[in-house]
């Protein structure tokens, strides 16, 4: 029951606004590598 | 590309903590794009999001002229998108002091129970020859109508309902907006559909309902005082003739279409 319960709220979220979160990983990974390599420049 | 494919071997080589630290960048990105979903702004983002994007992809490549073109665009941009999106971040900053901010989902028992107690109230103003305008807000945010009407911040109850459309509250002119399952305001203004084909047997009331529903996805039920009967007005369409069991079936399913 609990698993079943899981998963149903996993289809859920995966369901809402699949390309919004799509969008937000790819410019999290952008950011995050972003400022990584501006760290990485000026070697805090 | 080379430098893509070390960057992420790199990533591996470096643990959990930059997957901890992606996700929790992904979180906030992702709500801030849920927040914006909906306004006008988000169509200035997505062309913001172009631009991110085209710069990271110049960077990587080497196009050296359009890196610092895109990067002198940015130093100027952040005074731009602060005039820009001033209305959204002004809204946004007053919405951090509230609660359901990450907590909007409302369950399914909530919301009907919620409707149960709108159609108690919408059947009782019916018998009583009352009107009423009840908008329940769904994924695009109605707070610049909410704003132009008196805060109420009530829970939901048939009784409240029925007072403020009682024809000499001073709130019964305008319509009532629940947002987030609670009585957001009430005495709000919404604008009037210019559609010339609807019937003139329809009044102010319902050409506010679906002016409302033709810039916004809200659900919007309409109590007529003339005809005692009840209207769905959703995606600038007018639903009547339908029984309380219809109107609730279909305002779940709307709103379950909402939440996931």
């Amino acid at each position: 029951m609990a698993k079943e319960r899981f998963f149903h709220k996993l289809i859920r979220w995966t369901r809402s606004h699949p390309w919004l979160k799509l969008i937000a990983l790819i410019l999290a990974i952008m950011v995050w590598f972003y400022i990584r390599d501006e760290i990485n420049r000026f070697n805090f | 590309m080379d430098n893509l494919t070390i960057n992420f071997f790199e990533l591996a080589a470096q643990g959990w903590r930059p997957a901890v630290e992606i996700l929790i960048l992904w979180s906030v990105i992702y709500h801030i794009l849920l927040f914006l979903e909906g306004t006008r702004a988000i169509q200035v983002l997505r062309g913001v999001i172009v631009l991110v994007i085209s710069f990271f992809l110049f960077q990587r490549l080497g196009f050296m002229t359009l890196d610092w073109l895109l990067t002198k665009l940015f130093g100027i941009s952040v005074i731009a998108i602060l005039i820009i999106f001033q209305p959204e971040l002004r809204q946004g900053l007053a919405r951090l002091g509230q609660r359901n901010l990450f907590g909007t989902v409302m369950k399914e028992e909530e919301i009907e129970a919620m409707l149960q107690q709108i159609f108690t109230a919408c059947e009782a103003l019916c018998r009583e020859k009352q009107g009423a305008l009840i908008v329940i807000e769904n994924k695009n945010t109605l707070n610049e109508y909410i704003e132009n009407g008196v805060m109420v911040d009530g829970r939901v109850s048939a009784e409240l309902i029925e007072a403020v459309f009682t024809p000499k509250n001073p709130l019964h002119d305008g319509g009532m907006i629940i947002q987030h399952g609670r009585i957001a305001a009430a005495a709000c203004l919404f604008p009037l559909t210019q559609n010339q084909t609807l019937s003139r047997i329809f009044g102010t009331r319902h050409r506010a309902a679906l002016g409302l529903s033709e810039e916004t996805d809200a659900v919007v039920i309409v109590v007529s005082e003339e005809r005692q009967d009840m209207s769905l007005v959703y995606g600038s369409k007018l639903h009547k003739d339908l029984n309380r069991e219809e109107l609730i079936s279909r305002i779940q399913e709307i709103l379950k279409a909402k939440n996931g």
